[in-house]
């Protein structure tokens, strides 16, 4: 006999004047193996096709489900049924804009984080596209790749504690993003530059070492070790920066 | 974040660092001396002998007199340092409250015990260095009349796990922030960082019950 699972859900339609926040009570049928996003594609197709919520790639890969699963974040195809109890109460992720019910706008944030961290390799030599590509070490291609693997869906800084009190601060996606260009060989800026980006409360120093971003990540990014790993190089440059001058 | 092409220029982002390790080196010397002073007052249950006679050397070297002062503005420097991060303003209250009930997430709740007993100990600490500095030198018999009188059993039996429960999160908390601690030490640390927190609640109660049936 398969549970029978009620799932609480946020509404608001900003576009429409008329629309008040308030949940939604659906009760739908457990299946083997089912995700929140198959879930919810079938309330949208059998009880409400109003539901606004996001997705892709139905994978982890794209980033888009993210949306705060009974108090936490987390991508919506990676959570099964199974591990959830009977009443699942699902709100949009906080910190980014609405778009309507369970839809966020992450990609203004992200936008915007990438530009203020800069977010691409910044080198003084001209690209030949004939030439052969630039050797790396295996290990430092590998510790880029365990960085890189963020699907920048927004969870970590939903999970933020200092993220939901300061809207400046760049959260662990854009710290974990900075480390990643540190550890490249072919990023010629220095701990200065980055100091310049990330050495304030707006960036490291802002974060408050409540490790939830660490605890919620989809990915399993190694949050918390990038994290101090930036505090201390930063910690160290401010040092050198107040001698300097 | 606003999206914005703009920038407020001079903001004084250069101090953001310097503070940090300020807050971070003035918590370490505070757990530090919270230690030591453990061992000072414990040591009476050992033998009311053996405080006054550790009493007297921090009296006799001067280190009571100067080192309390000191402490005292360590102490406040620290809350002036750990406050840059706490929301004063109702909004940001409401805020971090709400975000810790939805998240159900013991480091996101533990900031909040550290900043309630921040505000606790801000407040009881002070009386309690007023108390003991304008009243050397210190003796087991003077502490064992105050904590007979009932009222301060009272005040110490607040004072006592907030303290403890403000050292122990904060020293989990420079562990991990700063690196010193990684993922995966991560849990057994908390573990041993609540068990001593648990042990120095439990030493503090012996020593107040100790205080309790001390006669002069």
């Amino acid at each position: 006999m398969p549970r029978l699972l009620k799932f609480n859900i946020f509404r608001y339609n900003p576009q429409d004047p008329g629309s008040k926040p308030h949940m939604d009570s659906f009760v739908l049928e457990e299946t083997d193996s089912m995700t929140l996003f198959i879930a919810l594609n079938r309330i949208r197709e059998e009880q409400d096709p109003s539901l606004q919520f996001d997705f892709c790639c139905r994978a982890g890969i794209c980033g888009s489900c993210g949306m705060v699963v009974n108090g936490r974040p987390g991508l919506a195809c990676h959570t099964k049924t199974v591990d959830l109890p009977g009443d699942v109460t699902l709100l949009p992720l906080p910190v980014f804009r609405l778009v309507g019910d369970l839809s966020v706008d992450t990609g203004a944030w992200f936008r915007e984080m990438y530009n203020k961290v800069e977010s691409w390799i910044h080198t003084s030599k001209s690209f030949d596209q004939s030439a052969v590509e630039e050797r790396m070490d295996n290990e430092v291609a590998e510790q880029i790749y365990e960085l890189d693997r963020c699907v920048e869906c927004g969870c970590c800084v939903a999970a933020c504690g200092t993220a939901r009190l300061r809207d400046d601060f760049l959260g662990a996606v854009a710290l974990n993003r900075i480390a990643r260009f540190a550890v490249d060989p072919r990023d010629e800026r220095t701990d200065r530059d980055y100091y310049e980006i990330i050495g304030n409360d707006r960036g490291i120093f802002g974060c408050m070492g409540l490790l939830a971003c660490e605890d919620v990540c989809p990915k399993n990014l190694p949050l918390q070790n990038q994290l101090g790993f930036l505090r201390r190089k930063m910690g160290i440059t401010a040092i050198k920066t107040l001698f300097r001058r | 974040m606003p999206i914005d092409s703009t920038l407020i220029a001079g903001r004084p982002a250069r101090w953001d660092g310097v503070l940090d390790w300020c807050q971070m080196l003035s918590g370490l010397g505070l757990i530090l001396f919270m230690w030591a002073h453990m061992i000072l007052v414990a040591s009476v249950i050992i033998g009311p002998g053996v405080m006054n006679a550790l009493a007297r050397f921090f009296e006799h070297t001067g280190l009571a007199q100067v080192g309390g002062p000191v402490i005292f503005l360590v102490f406040l420097g620290h809350f002036l340092l750990a406050a840059r991060k706490v929301p004063f303003r109702f909004e940001g209250q409401k805020m971090i409250w709400s975000h810790a009930r939805m998240m159900r997430h013991t480091d996101t709740w533990l900031w909040l015990v550290q900043v309630v007993s921040a505000m606790v100990i801000l407040l009881m600490g002070s009386i309690h260095m007023w108390v003991v500095l304008t009243d050397l030198p210190i003796t087991a018999a003077k502490s064992a009349a105050r904590i007979q009188g009932g009222f301060w059993l009272a005040f110490y039996l607040l004072l006592l796990p907030m303290v403890e429960l403000h050292v122990g999160v904060g020293f989990y908390r420079i562990g991990v922030k700063w690196g010193f601690v990684k993922d995966r030490e991560r849990k057994r640390f908390k573990k041993a960082e609540n068990l001593l927190t648990a042990m120095f609640i439990a030493i503090g109660l012996i020593t107040l019950i100790r205080f309790w049936f001390l006669s002069a």
